[in-house]
Protein backbone atom coordinates (compact mmCIF):
# COMPACT_ATOMS: atom_id res chain seq x y z
CA UNK A 1 0.00 0.00 0.00
CA UNK A 2 1.58 3.36 -1.08
CA UNK A 3 2.11 6.04 1.34
CA UNK A 4 -0.27 8.58 1.09
CA UNK A 5 1.15 12.44 1.26
CA UNK A 6 -0.48 15.29 2.36
CA UNK A 7 0.41 18.55 0.13
CA UNK A 8 -0.37 22.01 1.82
CA UNK A 9 -0.24 24.67 -0.98
CA UNK A 10 0.01 28.17 0.43
CA UNK A 11 -0.45 30.82 -1.67
CA UNK A 12 0.77 34.53 -1.13
CA UNK A 13 -2.18 36.27 0.12
CA UNK A 14 -4.57 33.83 -0.73
CA UNK A 15 -6.74 30.60 0.75
CA UNK A 16 -4.01 27.23 1.66
CA UNK A 17 -5.06 23.80 -0.22
CA UNK A 18 -4.79 20.95 1.23
CA UNK A 19 -4.39 18.43 -1.45
CA UNK A 20 -3.37 14.46 -1.31
CA UNK A 21 -0.68 12.63 -3.45
CA UNK A 22 1.17 9.47 -3.26
CA UNK A 23 5.16 9.05 -2.17
CA UNK A 24 6.82 7.16 -4.88
CA UNK A 25 9.23 4.70 -3.64
CA UNK A 26 12.05 5.50 -6.03
CA UNK A 27 12.58 8.30 -2.95
CA UNK A 28 12.80 8.37 1.01
CA UNK A 29 9.47 8.99 2.48
CA UNK A 30 9.42 12.23 4.70
CA UNK A 31 8.39 15.14 5.08
CA UNK A 32 9.77 18.72 2.96
CA UNK A 33 8.53 22.00 2.09
CA UNK A 34 9.98 24.99 -0.19
CA UNK A 35 9.00 27.26 -3.01
CA UNK A 36 6.40 25.99 -5.46
CA UNK A 37 8.36 26.07 -8.54
CA UNK A 38 6.96 24.54 -12.28
CA UNK A 39 9.59 23.17 -14.25
CA UNK A 40 9.09 21.43 -18.03
CA UNK A 41 9.58 17.63 -18.62
CA UNK A 42 12.29 19.48 -21.22
CA UNK A 43 14.29 20.67 -18.51
CA UNK A 44 15.06 17.71 -16.31
CA UNK A 45 17.75 16.44 -19.00
CA UNK A 46 21.38 16.53 -18.99
CA UNK A 47 21.59 18.39 -22.01
CA UNK A 48 18.79 21.38 -21.09
CA UNK A 49 20.20 23.98 -18.93
CA UNK A 50 20.79 24.27 -15.06
CA UNK A 51 19.02 27.51 -14.33
CA UNK A 52 20.98 27.85 -11.08
CA UNK A 53 17.88 28.44 -9.55
CA UNK A 54 18.44 28.83 -5.46
CA UNK A 55 18.21 25.57 -3.67
CA UNK A 56 15.11 25.08 -1.29
CA UNK A 57 12.47 24.89 -3.73
CA UNK A 58 9.48 22.32 -4.00
CA UNK A 59 9.07 21.74 -8.30
CA UNK A 60 6.31 20.35 -9.99
CA UNK A 61 6.30 18.84 -13.05
CA UNK A 62 3.21 18.13 -15.64
CA UNK A 63 3.89 15.21 -17.51
CA UNK A 64 2.83 14.97 -21.34
CA UNK A 65 1.06 12.10 -22.76
CA UNK A 66 3.56 9.28 -23.43
CA UNK A 67 2.90 9.81 -27.17
CA UNK A 68 4.28 13.10 -26.87
CA UNK A 69 7.63 12.97 -25.69
CA UNK A 70 8.12 9.19 -27.49
CA UNK A 71 12.12 9.72 -26.91
CA UNK A 72 12.68 11.04 -23.31
CA UNK A 73 16.15 12.08 -22.61
CA UNK A 74 15.97 10.80 -19.14
CA UNK A 75 13.69 7.91 -16.95
CA UNK A 76 11.42 9.57 -14.49
CA UNK A 77 14.17 8.14 -11.91
CA UNK A 78 16.16 9.88 -13.67
CA UNK A 79 14.78 12.83 -13.98
CA UNK A 80 13.85 13.05 -10.20
CA UNK A 81 17.53 12.54 -9.44
CA UNK A 82 18.48 15.61 -11.46
CA UNK A 83 15.62 17.97 -9.62
CA UNK A 84 17.48 16.81 -6.28
CA UNK A 85 20.79 17.65 -7.70
CA UNK A 86 19.64 20.82 -9.11
CA UNK A 87 18.29 22.15 -5.63
CA UNK A 88 14.77 20.70 -5.32
CA UNK A 89 13.68 19.91 -1.78
CA UNK A 90 11.07 17.64 -3.45
CA UNK A 91 9.58 16.71 -6.80
CA UNK A 92 5.39 16.86 -7.24
CA UNK A 93 4.54 14.30 -10.74
CA UNK A 94 1.41 15.42 -11.73
CA UNK A 95 0.78 12.33 -13.77
CA UNK A 96 -2.88 12.64 -14.62
CA UNK A 97 -1.94 12.25 -18.32
CA UNK A 98 0.45 9.38 -17.70
CA UNK A 99 -0.85 7.19 -15.63
CA UNK A 100 2.27 4.53 -16.47
CA UNK A 101 4.53 6.68 -14.94
CA UNK A 102 3.64 5.50 -11.35
CA UNK A 103 5.43 2.18 -12.47
CA UNK A 104 8.70 4.04 -13.36
CA UNK A 105 8.97 5.45 -9.92
CA UNK A 106 8.36 2.21 -7.83
CA UNK A 107 11.98 0.53 -7.94
CA UNK A 108 13.39 2.06 -4.57
CA UNK A 109 16.49 4.28 -5.28
CA UNK A 110 17.37 5.88 -2.02
CA UNK A 111 17.04 9.09 -3.19
CA UNK A 112 16.68 11.26 -0.15
CA UNK A 113 14.19 14.06 -1.25
CA UNK A 114 10.93 12.74 -1.86
CA UNK A 115 8.87 12.21 -4.60
CA UNK A 116 4.90 12.75 -4.53
CA UNK A 117 2.42 11.89 -7.87
CA UNK A 118 -0.32 13.84 -8.00
CA UNK A 119 -3.16 13.35 -10.18
CA UNK A 120 -6.87 14.14 -10.89
CA UNK A 121 -8.49 16.77 -9.07
CA UNK A 122 -5.99 17.69 -6.36
CA UNK A 123 -3.79 18.10 -9.24
CA UNK A 124 -5.62 20.58 -11.40
CA UNK A 125 -6.06 22.34 -8.16
CA UNK A 126 -2.57 22.55 -8.12
CA UNK A 127 -1.48 23.09 -11.75
CA UNK A 128 -4.17 26.23 -10.74
CA UNK A 129 -1.93 28.03 -8.57
CA UNK A 130 1.10 27.60 -11.22
CA UNK A 131 -1.37 28.21 -14.65
CA UNK A 132 -1.97 31.62 -12.37
CA UNK A 133 1.85 32.40 -11.59
CA UNK A 134 1.36 32.50 -7.64
CA UNK A 135 3.99 32.25 -5.72
CA UNK A 136 3.02 29.69 -3.04
CA UNK A 137 4.98 27.78 -0.58
CA UNK A 138 4.55 24.03 -0.02
CA UNK A 139 4.38 21.71 2.94
CA UNK A 140 4.31 18.03 2.33
CA UNK A 141 3.85 15.85 5.34
CA UNK A 142 3.29 12.14 5.70
CA UNK A 143 -0.51 11.29 6.06
CA UNK A 144 -0.84 8.74 8.99
CA UNK A 145 -2.13 5.45 8.40
CA UNK A 146 -5.38 4.60 10.31
CA UNK A 147 -4.44 2.03 13.07
CA UNK A 148 -7.42 0.26 12.03
CA UNK A 149 -8.10 -0.28 8.45
CA UNK A 150 -11.41 1.11 8.29
CA UNK A 151 -13.58 -1.63 7.79
CA UNK A 152 -17.13 -2.48 9.24
CA UNK A 153 -16.45 -5.23 11.76
CA UNK A 154 -19.43 -6.37 13.25
CA UNK A 155 -19.86 -8.19 16.63
CA UNK B 1 -5.75 26.83 -23.63
CA UNK B 2 -7.62 23.27 -22.66
CA UNK B 3 -5.56 20.25 -22.62
CA UNK B 4 -8.36 17.90 -23.74
CA UNK B 5 -9.48 20.13 -26.63
CA UNK B 6 -6.74 20.09 -29.10
CA UNK B 7 -6.07 24.08 -28.90
CA UNK B 8 -3.62 25.96 -32.04
CA UNK B 9 -0.16 26.31 -30.72
CA UNK B 10 1.62 29.04 -30.69
CA UNK B 11 3.73 29.85 -33.87
CA UNK B 12 6.44 27.81 -34.09
CA UNK B 13 4.97 24.72 -31.74
CA UNK B 14 4.74 21.44 -33.10
CA UNK B 15 2.85 20.33 -30.10
CA UNK B 16 2.22 22.21 -27.09
CA UNK B 17 -0.18 21.77 -23.63
CA UNK B 18 -1.75 24.13 -21.65
CA UNK B 19 0.81 24.16 -18.62
CA UNK B 20 4.12 22.83 -20.27
CA UNK B 21 3.73 25.18 -23.22
CA UNK B 22 5.62 23.95 -26.15
CA UNK B 23 6.61 20.51 -26.35
CA UNK B 24 8.42 19.96 -29.59
CA UNK B 25 9.26 22.68 -32.18
CA UNK B 26 8.48 23.13 -35.65
CA UNK B 27 11.66 22.59 -38.14
CA UNK B 28 14.05 25.28 -38.21
CA UNK B 29 12.61 26.52 -34.51
CA UNK B 30 14.93 26.70 -31.63
CA UNK B 31 13.13 25.35 -28.47
CA UNK B 32 13.59 27.35 -25.61
CA UNK B 33 12.59 26.95 -21.75
CA UNK B 34 11.37 30.83 -20.41
CA UNK B 35 10.97 31.03 -16.73
CA UNK B 36 8.68 33.70 -15.84
CA UNK B 37 7.68 33.40 -12.19
CA UNK B 38 6.98 30.22 -10.81
CA UNK B 39 5.95 28.94 -14.20
CA UNK B 40 8.67 27.46 -16.57
CA UNK B 41 7.35 26.73 -20.73
CA UNK B 42 8.41 25.94 -23.51
CA UNK B 43 8.80 28.72 -26.56
CA UNK B 44 9.91 27.74 -30.22
CA UNK B 45 11.90 30.62 -31.80
CA UNK B 46 13.91 31.46 -34.80
CA UNK B 47 16.70 33.27 -33.20
CA UNK B 48 17.77 33.15 -29.33
CA UNK B 49 17.74 35.49 -26.91
CA UNK B 50 21.17 37.19 -25.74
CA UNK B 51 23.28 34.96 -23.80
CA UNK B 52 22.30 31.98 -25.74
CA UNK B 53 23.22 30.53 -29.08
CA UNK B 54 21.12 28.09 -31.32
CA UNK B 55 22.36 24.63 -31.73
CA UNK B 56 21.38 22.38 -33.80
CA UNK B 57 22.92 18.73 -33.26
CA UNK B 58 22.05 16.75 -31.63
CA UNK B 59 17.98 17.21 -32.45
CA UNK B 60 16.04 18.71 -31.13
CA UNK B 61 17.19 21.91 -32.25
CA UNK B 62 17.66 23.94 -28.80
CA UNK B 63 18.77 27.15 -27.50
CA UNK B 64 21.77 26.74 -25.56
CA UNK B 65 23.32 29.48 -22.58
CA UNK B 66 26.90 30.23 -24.30
CA UNK B 67 30.08 30.18 -21.62
CA UNK B 68 30.07 31.29 -18.26
CA UNK B 69 32.44 34.15 -19.24
CA UNK B 70 30.45 34.94 -22.33
CA UNK B 71 27.75 37.47 -22.47
CA UNK B 72 26.95 36.55 -25.95
CA UNK B 73 27.90 34.26 -28.40
CA UNK B 74 27.56 32.96 -31.98
CA UNK B 75 28.13 29.34 -30.77
CA UNK B 76 29.82 27.65 -27.85
CA UNK B 77 33.37 28.49 -29.14
CA UNK B 78 32.89 32.11 -30.39
CA UNK B 79 31.99 34.80 -27.93
CA UNK B 80 30.53 37.94 -29.24
CA UNK B 81 30.36 40.22 -26.22
CA UNK B 82 32.56 38.92 -22.59
CA UNK B 83 31.24 39.47 -19.28
CA UNK B 84 32.16 42.25 -17.14
CA UNK B 85 35.84 42.13 -15.83
CA UNK B 86 37.18 39.53 -19.04
CA UNK B 87 38.46 40.94 -22.23
CA UNK B 88 37.54 39.70 -25.76
CA UNK B 89 39.98 38.01 -28.02
CA UNK B 90 39.52 35.76 -30.99
CA UNK B 91 35.89 34.67 -29.77
CA UNK B 92 37.70 34.23 -26.32
CA UNK B 93 37.48 36.22 -23.05
CA UNK B 94 40.20 36.05 -21.04
CA UNK B 95 40.98 37.87 -17.40
CA UNK B 96 44.44 39.06 -19.02
CA UNK B 97 45.74 40.12 -22.68
CA UNK B 98 48.58 37.81 -23.56
CA UNK B 99 51.53 39.59 -23.02
CA UNK B 100 51.89 41.06 -27.00
CA UNK B 101 48.95 42.66 -26.93
CA UNK B 102 47.45 45.43 -24.87
CA UNK B 103 44.02 45.69 -23.09
CA UNK B 104 41.69 48.51 -24.25
CA UNK B 105 39.73 48.86 -21.18
CA UNK B 106 37.00 51.34 -23.24
CA UNK B 107 36.33 48.15 -25.65
CA UNK B 108 37.28 45.44 -23.29
CA UNK B 109 39.41 43.80 -26.09
CA UNK B 110 42.91 43.17 -26.96
CA UNK B 111 44.52 45.20 -29.38
CA UNK B 112 48.12 45.29 -31.64
CA UNK B 113 50.52 47.00 -29.61
CA UNK B 114 51.04 50.30 -31.59
CA UNK B 115 54.73 51.63 -31.46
Amino acid sequence: LAQKAIIRVIPFKLEPLMLEGVFASVADVTPAEGKLLQFHPLSLCNTSEDEHTIPGFVSIVKLERPERDLHPCLSLANKAKLAGERGARAVLFDITDDQGAADQLKKPRGLSHPVVLIWGHDAELLMGVVNNNREAHVKIEVKEMPAWPDYDVWI
Amino acid sequence: MNPSVSQPCPGGCATCSEYNGCVTCKPRFFFFLERIGIRQTGVCLTSCPSGYYGKRFPEPNACTKCKADCEACFNNNFCTKCKNGFYLHLGKCLENCPEWLEPNNYTMECNDIVH
